[in-house]
């Protein structure tokens, strides 16, 4: 006789195997997001059109139309063209900020992880001050301080990125500060260099590194967000950022093709996180193992 | 306890300090005449000479950064060029605004972070708890821009449901009014705040009902209710921090939704100010946003205390 | 005169859809009065044994047998019923202290609360009486600050102390107590151990006290059951089991834990591990690992034998009344 129920259930799996894989929604975004990639090295010779130059006799066409599957633009410039070669510019302004945002965020976490509780807190204090601006206005800001460009929206970026980072950083140094191994290093005489680099960041790596593929998504959004805002690239170029600002105006004529690069960048952003989420669902296994 | 507000409020001073720092520097990045970008360009050449005298542009940097905090201090962050009101009047009538969505858009996105979290930890239905993972994921990854225009598409062109941008002024105002203006762009703002909140409250609530304790007060005999009651003030401490920066966020980040949507906030202030080469609105807008996230943050700290003792410690 | 105070018959408990078995038949009584401690390595189901008693599952885990509590039969009640006997009838003493209190309530409404839920008062003022009374008890020396604080702020032996004095409230008739002691210092284990004693005989209550430690079953049991891969493989009085061990597991696990007192050198490691739920040999589960296995171990699951008055063990051997070396 099976007793009756007794105490509610917990509603949710009880997590009863080690993935080992990937999970399935993860395979396919990161099957999407290298698709993507490969599109932006091959862009010259995978566009159908010229991406600047725009037949007016042809503009505003809709989806599906002969020859424009996406459509084109108000200038008469097929769509999907454009977002062919806006890929490149828009993924760089996504992956190259996080990478020396990284680098740099990385490197300050180190020193206020591995340091006395003085320079710990004299870090993470002026690190708090960034902290306080809402990323998306720090990097208005300080990319319309520095003017329009690829490289200053680069820069500014790069520098919203660091205090997270940073952050994260630290937080994973101090977890494994305490533990044996870096006991004996310290103990056996190495210099800073040596233990920050050769013990504290292989064994801090691992979470710092999938924070980092975390936000590469947003990282791709902020950038697209600055070209929206006129920050980054400027036009004529192809940028996915660029394009919805200048679809925009076409949302009550062209209402369809006007969506097309945005919708593509919320795809590209759910791929980066559905990646993001499944690498962090088998480092945690494999931290679990180690452990 | 008063100890730990105070300890908490003399915690915000250097912070605000650094903000006043790095706002100033981002001004005096911008290349050019620092005088001619707070004067405009049809200034006489006496004026110019005068601002600079009170600014003290002769003087060395510590004492212009003295006297530049100064004057903020008092309320002077020079006029705005284009519209030759008081930088900050200006402002400040953009931040209600913008605290009028962010609000809306707060209340929403706790409101359905919190029904997701539920969804996701206390149902009894596989369905349920894959759609809210789905649907969190899918909330936290989506671009301003995109929503706003994805709304604008769909339940203004599309639909006919809603307007497509504006605040309702024109129209009379009135509370039912600015209501009905703000279903879309309050809606699209609070998306990722929500996938957000709705992740992390999953979280925490999962810890929550996990607990030993819990079990204990079964074993205790004590009625299903109160268990819950208890599970219930467990998780409003780790919600109220997540909540909290994501008001912060709000705040300051609705920039997308405002100028898609011509919502007069903040966001759309100093990015017309940019444009429009508008340094005193930029640095009053900056400094505007940045004090809101810390006050918000510095309120959520308290709650925080009041709520869980164990956080009272220094 | 003492009574049973519960009586476990052919207690099976299995989880999930694939069923899997990790009590597989165990049975005992335990009298009034008197301390029964269920000895065994991890893995080997003694506390599911415990929790299923107190009927602390999910709907994913199905228990079946006969669990009478006195007169009443635990297996047939209804949840609001469960709710009711819970925490007046049959009380439980949880393994980790800190992590068994609410954290954000202070001790008193804490206290409060149960004292309110099982009708011992309603007034404040006897609320409060009740709750100074129940922490003096147990020996708690400032009571009225206990009361204030939050289980935070207090020592481990402490919160130990007040859950003790909240599952004992109400006067249970069983206690059931899951390694009570094994997040505590050694020094404070003594005092809680004797603590359990005091209340046993002052309630006239029965005590399960599930635990690894040998320490704790000599220096607390009546009787003493060892359990091994979901099984009961040897039952009978303290003084028999842990001093005459009948079992090969018991001697074996006798062998492999310290005690004051044992010779240097004197430890005997257990080969090998015990088997997991999901994948028990069938006959003997220990047989893999016994040294005296013989062919029929491994096909037969052996019968409970009784070698003594009241004890029992689980093994061939003492059916054949050939006698275990140690």
């Amino acid at each position: 006789m099976t007793a009756p129920m007794t105490v509610p259930r917990l509603g949710f799996k009880k997590f009863t195997g080690r993935r080992r894989r990937l999970s399935a929604p993860a395979k396919v975004a990161g099957g999407f997001l290298l698709l993507m990639v490969l599109v932006a090295l091959v862009a010259p010779v995978l566009s159908p059109y010229d991406p600047i130059v725009g037949d007016a006799t042809q503009r505003l066409l809709p989806l599906l139309s002969d020859g424009h599957i996406l459509g084109t633009d108000g200038q008469g410039r097929d769509v999907l063209s454009r977002l062919i070669w806006g890929a490149r510019p828009s993924l760089l302004a996504g992956i190259i900020p996080v990478i020396i945002g990284g680098g740099v965020g990385t490197v300050l976490g180190l020193v206020a992880g591995l340091g006395s509780a003085r320079v710990n807190s004299i870090v993470m204090r002026i690190l708090d001050v960034f902290y306080a601006f809402p990323a998306v206005m720090l990097a208005i800001a300080i990319s319309a301080a520095l003017g329009p460009g690829i490289s200053n929206a680069i820069l500014a970026l790069s520098l919203v990125n660091i205090p997270p980072v940073a952050r994260v950083a630290e937080t994973e140094v101090l977890r494994i500060k305490d533990a044996a191994f870096m006991e004996t290093a310290r103990l056996s005489g190495a210099s800073w260099f040596s233990i920050a680099f050769r013990q504290a960041l292989p064994a801090a790596g691992p979470g710092i590194l999938v924070f980092c593929t975390g936000l590469i998504g947003l990282s791709i959004v902020y950038a697209a967000g600055l070209g929206f805002l006129g920050l980054g690239l400027t036009p004529p170029t192809a940028e996915w950022g660029l394009m919805v600002n200048e679809l925009r105006q076409y949302t009550f004529s062209a209402p369809i093709v006007a969506l097309v690069p945005a919708v593509l960048i919320l795809i590209v952003s759910i791929a980066c996180n559905a990646l993001g989420d499944g690498l962090r669902d088998r480092m945690d296994v494999r931290m679990e193992a180690r452990a | 306890m008063v100890k730990f507000l105070a300890q908490r409020l003399l915690l915000v001073i250097p912070t605000l300090l650094g903000v006043a720092v790095i706002v100033f520097v981002i001004i005096r990045l911008i290349p050019g005449d620092p005088i001619a970008s707070l004067v405009g360009p049809n200034s006489t050449p006496e004026a110019r000479d005068e601002l600079r005298e009170r600014l003290g542009l002769n003087e060395s940097i510590p004492v212009q950064f003295g006297i530049w905090l100064l004057n903020l201090v008092q309320g002077d962050a020079g006029n705005s060029i284009a519209r030759q009101e008081p930088a900050f009047d200006l402002v400040l009538r953009a931040f209600s605004q913008t605290a009028v969505l962010s609000g809306a858009a707060a209340i929403i996105a706790l409101v359905g972070g919190l029904a997701l979290a539920s969804m996701r930890v206390l149902s009894n239905n596989v369905f349920l708890q894959r759609a809210s993972s789905f649907i969190s994921t899918f909330a936290m990854s989506a671009p301003q821009y995109s929503v706003a225009l994805i709304f604008i598409v769909l339940f203004s062109v599309g639909l006919g449901l809603f307007p497509s941008g504006g605040t309702g002024s024109a129209m009379g105002g009135g509370f039912g009014t600015t209501l009905y203006y703000l279903v879309l762009p309050a809606t699209a703002a609070a998306l990722v705040p929500l996938g957000i909140i709705a992740r992390m409250a999953s979280s925490a609530l999962r810890d929550v009902v996990t607990a030993g304790w819990v079990e204990q007060l079964h074993a205790r005999g004590i009625a299903n209710w109160k268990v819950r009651l208890h599970i219930l003030h467990n998780t409003v401490p780790s919600v109220l921090a997540i909540s909290g920066l994501q008001v912060g966020y709000l705040l300051g980040g609705v920039v997308f939704i405002e100028i898609i949507f011509s919502w007069p906030g903040l966001g759309q202030a100093v990015y017309q100010a940019i444009t429009q080469r508008d340094l005193p609105v930029i640095q009053a807008g900056i400094l505007v946003a940045a004090l809101a996230f810390v006050l918000v943050n510095l309120v959520v700290d308290v709650l925080q205390g009041l709520v869980d003792p164990r956080l009272r410690r220094a | 005169m003492t009574r049973t105070a519960l009586s476990v018959k052919n207690l099976r408990v299995a989880f999930g859809k694939r069923k899997t078995q990790i009590v597989r038949g165990v049975s005992f009584d335990i009298a009034t009065g008197s301390t029964m401690v269920l000895l065994g390595e991890s893995g080997s189901g003694k506390s599911v044994t415990a929790k299923a008693i107190m009927r602390l599952h999910d709907s994913t885990t199905s228990v079946s047998g006969d669990i009478h509590l006195g007169a009443l039969d635990l297996l047939a009640q209804k949840p609001a019923d469960l709710g009711r006997i819970r925490g007046s009838k049959l009380a439980m003493i949880p393994q980790d202290p800190a992590a068994s209190l609410d954290p954000l309530s202070r001790i008193g409404s804490q206290l409060a609360e149960t004292i309110r839920r099982h009708g011992l008062a309603k007034k404040r003022a006897d609320v409060t009486a009740i709750s100074v009374a129940q922490l003096e008890a147990v020996g708690i020396t400032d009571p009225t600050r206990v009361l204030r604080a939050f289980p935070h702020q207090l020592s481990g032996g402490m919160q130990q102390r007040i859950l003790i004095a909240l599952a004992v409230m109400s006067k249970p008739g069983l206690l059931i107590a899951d390694e009570p002691t094994t997040a505590l210092d050694v020094t404070v284990q003594a005092q809680v151990l004797a603590l359990f004693k005091e209340l046993v005989s002052t309630l006239d209550a029965g005590l399960l006290l599930v635990t690894h430690d040998v320490g704790v079953a000599r220096e607390i049991a009546d009787t003493v059951g060892v359990m091994y891969a979901g099984r009961m493989v040897e039952y009978g009085p303290a003084d028999q089991v842990l001093n005459n061990p009948s079992h090969p597991y018991t001697k074996a696990l006798l062998n492999s834990l310290p005690e004051v007192g044992m010779p240097r050198g004197s430890l005997v490691p257990i080969a090998g591990q015990p088997p997991a739920a999901a994948s028990i040999p069938s006959g003997c589960a220990f047989a893999p690992r016994c040294a005296f296995a013989t062919e029929v171990c491994t096909t037969e699951v052996p019968p409970t034998v009784t070698v003594g008055p009241n004890h029992t063990s689980a093994c061939v051997l003492a059916l054949e009344n050939i006698e275990v070396a140690a």
